[in-house]
């Protein structure tokens, strides 16, 4: 067997095929759990508390949130494509 | 010791010199042309293992290194075991230099890693007593060279490189101990060295002066302490001799370390002294208290198996406990240690303009080279920043105070514009040219995922350039209509300012921020600020002209200097995701492709109109 082969075999073996992509679904995902998670921080902040300027701030923080939730959510299922 | 380069620099002369004599005195004293090159091949082998733990390791070394040093014993611990394991003190030193320069590490620690290393450094009298004398090393040396040399052929990985220098240069010590011990076998049937031992301190004096030079000129003292071992065995040096030799090849190192640190930056100075100290203070007392240290080993080597004859065996128990001892004697005034060595040397890096982490100790590794040029540029972005503000006439402690955006912009740095060119001459383009001068050098020998990473960094250096550039170009009229009867065109230009204001903030939250989610929102929403710079788009300068609130000439300035605004920001944001995002973060992978785009920023702005 060459030693390629054998490197191939070994890699297949130890299930380290795509082992960058899988680093990076994995990156991807806590990313995204901290997002989810921060947006739900600021849900529960009582919005009568706030001023108009601070609860426009707070507006624009949770779409900004949502927004990148929406495209990390996208990336994940095309690195769950290849994968 | 702690610096590498000035052991590279004559480690071939030295060793050239030692095959040179070897070979002349080859025909009237072979055994001495034997020693000579054993002591040759020795040198050459220590230099073997050397690069190629350094290939091997790869970074794990490092991590390591950076890893378990955050307290005295910790940092003890692991320059102990470190050194033991790869056989270096040099290479520990090296990297435990460059740490400090790039501040991973603190003096305390680095203190802390060299004395440990001294005890691992021991551990070669271990190898050499207990292999290189007990059994017939020769016989391994030749299949140890040879697998070596055919390892290399099965992968060309580093790592494999590495381990296969490790088999070489263990093969090439190994006949180098097998040669030194045969000439001084056979020199004993000729000169008798033993006549010469010298009784009582007068002995122990003269042969610590003696394995001092010897240390000092063969600039190792593994090698010094491997002749010490060999002769011992041969009979051709008294114990007592011995014992004062390896006291004496303690201190001599110190002085490669004193050498090599003339050269360094002030945290090479304060090691390289740190570890005088030690080494010194360290002989005075082994010297001192030489018999009843010898007692000691005595009594210690009948509880580990050690033969009362077995003098080699016993002469590395006692290098290793005049070091334990030494550090156990010391470690407690490590603290004072410090504050006299940070007085001895002031960090010259108080002057603003020059840079103050590009040592060349770092360029040593990749990964200390990276965090070199990562440290300057934050230095490059802090003169940045002071530039930026006065430029537009802001006081820096407002910016970074919570102080009301309002209140800040009322508040003015002066009352007559900077000479930013002048700031820039002494404040940024010094330190600009040394990042790149360190960055050519440092990318020489990195591999491509670090090089990405350098190049992304000239890109966030240039970028701060610009931005002091564009501050240069802003400057001029911020002065001009901040004064300006016009309230309209005063406070467009004052808009500007609060938006710079409100960047800068921004980008010092990203920099003290290890929250990745914190640092996306903090980079989009910094993107959308931005855009309040687009006056054409958002209608701005259209009401100005058409209700004939400014003059023509107030409307082409404005343009102009919200575009150099516009770019300001672009420029510094850039920087930010570069410069603030950890190179280890999740966020690191995905940062562009998650912050806002232009098209998602102006459907975000549509919306909120």
């Amino acid at each position: 067997m060459s030693i390629k082969k054998f490197i191939k075999q070994v890699k297949r073996i130890l299930l380290l095929n795509n082992f960058e992509q899988k680093g990076k679904k994995k990156s991807l995902k806590i990313l995204l759990e901290k997002l989810e998670a921060r947006k739900r921080v600021l849900r529960k902040i009582p919005r009568k508390a706030l001023t108009i300027k601070e609860r426009k701030a707070l507006k624009e923080e949770e779409e900004i949130l949502s927004l990148q939730i929406k495209k990390g959510k996208k990336i994940l299922k095309e690195l769950q494509s290849i994968i | 010791m702690p610096t590498l380069n000035i052991y590279k620099t004559i480690f071939i002369p030295i060793t050239i010199l030692l095959l040179f004599t070897a070979l002349f005195f080859l025909n009237s004293y072979p055994n001495v042309s034997t020693i000579l090159g054993g002591i040759a091949l020795f040198l050459i082998g220590m230099e073997y293992m050397e690069v190629g733990f350094k290939a091997f390791s790869s970074g794990a070394l490092e991590s390591v290194l950076k890893k378990f040093t955050n307290t005295t014993p910790k940092a003890i611990f692991t320059g102990f075991l470190s050194t033991a394991i790869v056989q270096s003190s040099s290479l520990i030193s090296v990297i435990t230099v460059s740490f400090l320069s790039a501040e991973l590490m603190g003096l305390s620690s680095a203190i802390g890693v060299i004395f440990g290393s001294n005890i691992g450094t021991t551990a070669t009298s271990w190898l050499v007593s207990l292999f290189g004398l007990q059994i017939k090393i020769s016989h391994y040396a030749m299949p140890m060279i040879v697998v070596g040399i055919f390892l290399p052929l099965f992968s060309k990985s580093n790592s494999w490189r590495g381990i296969s220098s490790v088999f070489i240069g263990l093969g090439i010590i190994f006949l180098g101990i097998s040669y030194m011990k045969e000439g001084f076998e056979t020199l004993k049937n000729g000169i008798d060295l033993a006549q010469y031992a010298i009784a009582g301190y007068a002995g122990v004096f003269m042969y610590v002066l003696v394995g001092a030079i010897a240390t000092v000129v063969i600039q190792s003292s593994s090698a010094t302490m491997a002749i010490i071992i060999t002769a011992l065995a041969t009979g051709q040096i008294d114990y007592t001799n011995a014992l004062a030799l390896a006291i004496g090849a303690n201190v001599g190192t110190t002085v490669t370390a004193i050498l090599g640190a003339l050269k360094a930056n002030e945290n090479g100075k304060r090691l390289a002294v740190a570890h005088f100290i030690f080494n010194i203070i360290t002989g005075l007392i082994a010297v001192a208290f030489i018999y009843q240290l010898t007692e000691l080993v005595d009594y210690l080597a009948q509880y580990i198996g050690i033969g009362i004859d077995d003098y080699t065996m016993k002469l590395a128990l006692f290098h290793t406990i005049f070091n334990i001892i030494g550090v156990l004697l010391v470690s407690p005034f490590i603290s004072l240690l410090v504050k006299f060595l940070n007085t001895l040397f002031i960090a010259k890096g108080m002057n603003k303009g020059k840079p103050k982490y590009l040592d060349s100790s770092a360029l040593v590794l990749p990964s200390t080279a990276l965090v070199a040029i990562v440290m300057e540029t934050k230095h490059l972005y802090t003169n940045a920043f002071d530039i930026i503000s006065r430029g537009i006439n802001l006081k820096k402690k407002n910016i970074l105070s919570n102080m009301d955006l309002d209140a800040v912009i009322d508040d003015q740095y002066t009352y007559k514009a900077i000479d930013i060119d002048d700031f820039y001459q002494h404040w940024i383009k010094g330190i600009y040219g040394e990042i790149i001068d360190f960055t050519t050098k440092a990318q020489v020998s990195m591999p491509s995922e670090y090089i990405e990473e350098l190049y992304k960094l000239k890109l966030a250096n240039r970028d701060i350039v610009e931005a002091i550039k564009d501050t240069k170009h802003l400057q001029k009229n911020i002065f001009k209509y901040t004064i300006s009867k016009n309230k309209y065109i005063k406070e467009q230009y004052n808009d500007i300012r609060k938006g710079l204001t409100q960047l800068l903030r921004t980008i010092e939250s990203i920099k003290d921020s290890n929250q990745d989610e914190e640092i996306l929102v903090l980079i989009s929403k910094a993107k959308i600020e931005s855009k309040r710079y687009d006056i054409i788009s958002n209608g701005t300068l259209d009401r100005l002209i058409r209700q004939g609130l400014i003059s023509n000439q107030m409307a082409t300035s404005l343009m102009n200097d919200s575009d150099y605004a516009y770019n300001i920001s672009q420029k510094l944001i850039n920087m930010a995701q570069v410069l603030f995002i950890d190179i280890n973060s999740d966020l690191r992978d995905f940062n562009e492709e998650l912050t806002i785009t232009d098209e998602e920023i102006n459907s975000h702005i549509k919306d909120h109109l």
